[in-house]
């Protein structure tokens, strides 16, 4: 049953940091976006493999079902022509950023996670061995209850958050419409075109 | 899951991830490819989160909390970036960051 | 189930086999029947959408293969498979190749939740019906694929339109549920169908009340107009016809079908019959009690699960009027589906985004605030310091829960009917001048 798990740990940890490793190298902008859902969905399973059910339901329902499609929604406005204009590339002295991230991969964060003596065992003695079930993990009703007394402020601060990213996000975005670029129906450049006759 | 995988390992994975991501805002020239680059870094700071509330303190709800106020912000630093950048995209008919350089001195 | 199969691998046949291997034969059993009855249910619901229409239309419909055609789908069927798959030369290979696949999946997911019977529950999720939505949203990447995939301009702009639109309707679709979890404080689809028990008012109302099974949702005020609100973004999630721009065949040929053929082709056709199907079941188990009806708790309260000393007949029999009652509240819905189809034009999409964040939204974010108003009546006493309602009695305070929401809801529905009347038409008529200016002026 261990070899189990770890070998699903490995297999959705491969597809988390392979997924990611195309999202940034892919040539084309919208292939990113599909490996990025790819990640998202890999960072799902993993969180269910850590028994955080609420959290991986919602990160596929915010991540894969909105970010997701926002993102590919905002490349296709943004392409000049179908294909063309997908392609992206990158900075001239790219390597730099794949030295940052790779010297701190290397040199910082995996010593220190390795180095570090983490104090799991203390969970140890509240998860009764292979009987399964630990007794009394934090569950969803703990969360909704946290949300409205221990964390009302930051809840209700987070949820204006979300309501002045909304209104920001339409304002930014939205066109004048006497600005917008008129495109002549067919009738109109049918009667427009007769007209000089 | 707790008593077959170590943390370490999920540690890890998360610090790939994030460095992946790191390199993805780095080095593209495109906005929306940052955006994603940021996004990764996001995702792997909750399964740091994550990863912490299961293996040292299940009975808070800390960790799952902090997760949930992540993806708020990220939701919100999606919508309105992406926002921005189709924007940016309708004055300067590009979205390859180092174009938009009118502010520069 | 997990007995039955543990009764005939290890006590008949005497293999002696461990629990998870049980569990594993009991999981596989059960997405192999799912897997099966989900395209069967395709199958029919074809079928009967296209007898059903052509007898709205004054035609006669498929009634050539088999007794009144019944077979139809299947010949539809055979064709589609032997149809030669034609993959466009611009397209991206990989991408066309996985859109049908993402857009299929989640609806499989989606059915694994949902309960047919007492007994007949595929997975009893705590978080069913977060599950259930947060899945349905992920083929809206799946439609994107196709639409871009294809590298045809009709594909991508139905791939667009139906994206769009299954993002912005997935808002009312979740915040009228959200009323329903409020007052039932669950989110598992068992918990809420097993409350909808009763007589006019639900088990978790007025406890005293007859168990006919009739409780159900739809007869309050928050449950009725969250199901108008929920049956309504159904429409729009499942592309049904008032809303079925994303493959308006008149405007933008089959949308993001438009480049495929054959099984691909197929398996889009599958997905969206599914997912119809799907989404009138959750209606049904939502606001009009899924498998309960009268009858049913009777039986089961007889049946071998609920006392020891029942028998295996009233549990079969309990299952069997059931599944009886749910498939014929589920067929039910997808009939009102046809109907509309048959008896309403197409909406523009400036219009069908319009009704959602104008209509739809404030009305859904109204019921959720009475909701509240129905949960802290009925459910809330000294602990929260508000001892009086323990005093009155208990069909008291649903009296007073439901004339309040009543009240609320039905107030906020004529305000938004007036605001909107009045608003739609300065805004047209303004926009129509400003319009015009603007062609005269580009024109000229």
């Amino acid at each position: 049953m261990q070899l189990l798990v770890q070998v699903i740990f490995v297999l959705i940890a491969a597809e988390i940091v392979g997924a990611a490793v195309m999202v940034v190298t892919a040539k084309n902008i919208v292939h990113a976006a599909l490996w990025l859902i790819a990640s998202f969905c890999g960072v799902g399973a993993l969180y269910l493999l850590l028994e955080a059910e609420f959290l991986a339901v919602v990160q596929v329902l915010v991540y894969v079902g909105a970010i997701s499609i926002l993102m590919l929604f905002a490349i296709m406005l943004t392409r000049h022509v179908t294909g063309k204009g997908a392609e992206t590339s990158l900075y001239q002295r790219w390597w730099v950023g794949l030295i940052v991230a790779a010297v701190l991969f290397a040199a910082v964060i995996a010593p220190t996670v390795l180095a570090h003596p983490w104090e799991t065992a203390t969970a140890a003695p509240a998860l009764p061995g292979e009987t399964g079930q630990p007794a009394a993990m934090a569950g969803i009703v703990d969360l909704g209850r946290a949300f409205v007394e221990e964390y009302l402020l930051p809840f209700e601060i987070a949820a204006v958050l979300l309501l002045v990213g909304l209104v920001g996000a339409i304002v930014i975005a939205f066109e004048e419409r006497a600005a917008r670029r008129h495109i002549p129906t067919l009738a109109e450049e049918v009667a427009h075109r007769r007209q000089p006759e | 899951m707790i008593d077959s995988v170590p943390l370490e390992w999920v540690l890890l994975v998360a610090a790939a991830l994030f460095c992946v991501g790191l390199y993805g805002a780095l080095a593209r020239r495109n906005a929306i490819g940052i955006l994603m680059g940021v996004e990764l870094m996001l995702n792997s700071v909750n399964i740091n989160l994550v990863a912490f509330w299961r293996y040292l303190e299940p009975h808070q709800v800390t960790g799952l909390v902090f997760a949930i106020f992540i993806i708020t912000v990220a939701a919100v630093e999606a919508a309105v970036g992406l926002a921005m950048i189709i924007a940016i995209y309708r004055s300067w008919q590009t979205v390859n960051v180092d174009a938009v350089d009118s502010m520069k001195g | 189930m997990y007995e039955v199969i543990d009764h005939v691998l290890n006590v008949q046949m005497g293999l002696g086999v461990p629990g998870w291997v049980i569990h594993l034969v009991r999981h596989v059993t059960v997405a192999g029947i799912l897997l099966v009855i989900a395209p069967l249910q395709m199958l029919l619901l074809t079928y009967l959408e296209r007898r059903i229409i052509a007898r709205m239309q004054d035609r006669v419909g498929p009634n050539r293969v088999g007794p009144e055609g019944l077979f139809q789908p299947v010949a539809d069927g055979i064709k589609m498979f032997t149809k030669e798959d034609i993959v466009p030369t611009a397209s991206d290979r990989w991408v066309h190749l996985l859109a049908p696949c993402v857009v299929v999946a989640p609806v499989f997911l989606m059915v694994s939740v949902v309960p047919w019977g007492p007994e007949l529950v595929p997975i009893d999720m705590n978080l069913g019906l977060l599950f259930f939505f947060a899945v349905s949203s992920v083929s809206g990447a799946g439609l994107l694929m196709a639409g871009w995939g294809s590298n045809n301009k009709f594909s991508l702009l139905g791939g667009m339109r139906a994206a769009a639109q299954m993002v912005a309707y997935e808002i009312p679709a979740v915040l009228s549920i959200l009323a329903i979890v409020i007052v039932t404080g669950t989110l598992s689809l068992v918990k809420i169908l097993n409350v909808q028990g009763g007589l006019f008012t639900s088990l978790n109302d007025v406890s005293s009340v007859p168990n006919l099974g009739l409780g159900w949702f739809v007869f309050t005020p928050v449950g009725f107009l969250a199901f108008l609100c929920f049956f309504i973004s159904a429409l729009a999630e499942g592309e049904r016809t008032p809303f079925d721009i994303p493959e308006a065949d008149s405007e933008i040929v089959a949308g993001y079908m438009t480049e495929y053929s054959g099984m691909k082709f197929g398996l889009f056709y599958l997905a969206q019959y599914v997912l119809n199907f799907l989404l009138c079941a959750i209606t049904a188990i939502l606001f009009f009690g899924g498998w309960q009806g009268p009858g049913v708790e009777w039986l089961h309260s007889r049946g071998v699960t609920a006392s020891p000393d029942g028998s295996v007949v009233f549990t079969i029999l309990a299952n069997v009027l059931g599944l009886a009652y749910f498939l014929a509240k589920t067929y039910f819905f997808f009939f009102v589906m046809v109907w509309l189809r048959g008896a309403f034009p197409r909406l523009r999409i400036d219009q069908l985004l319009d009704f959602c964040w104008k209509f739809l939204i404030p009305l859904t974010l109204v019921n959720v605030v009475s909701a509240t108003l129905w949960a802290i009546a009925i459910q809330w006493g000294s602990p929260q310091g508000l001892a009086f309602l323990e005093g009155m009695g208990e069909w008291a305070r649903w009296g007073m829960a439901f004339a309040l929401t009543l009240v609320i809801n039905a107030a906020a529905y004529i305000g938004l009917v007036r605001v909107n009347e009045t608003s739609g038409n300065q805004t047209t008529v303004a926009e129509d001048r400003q319009d015009r200016s603007m062609k005269t002026a580009t024109l000229s």
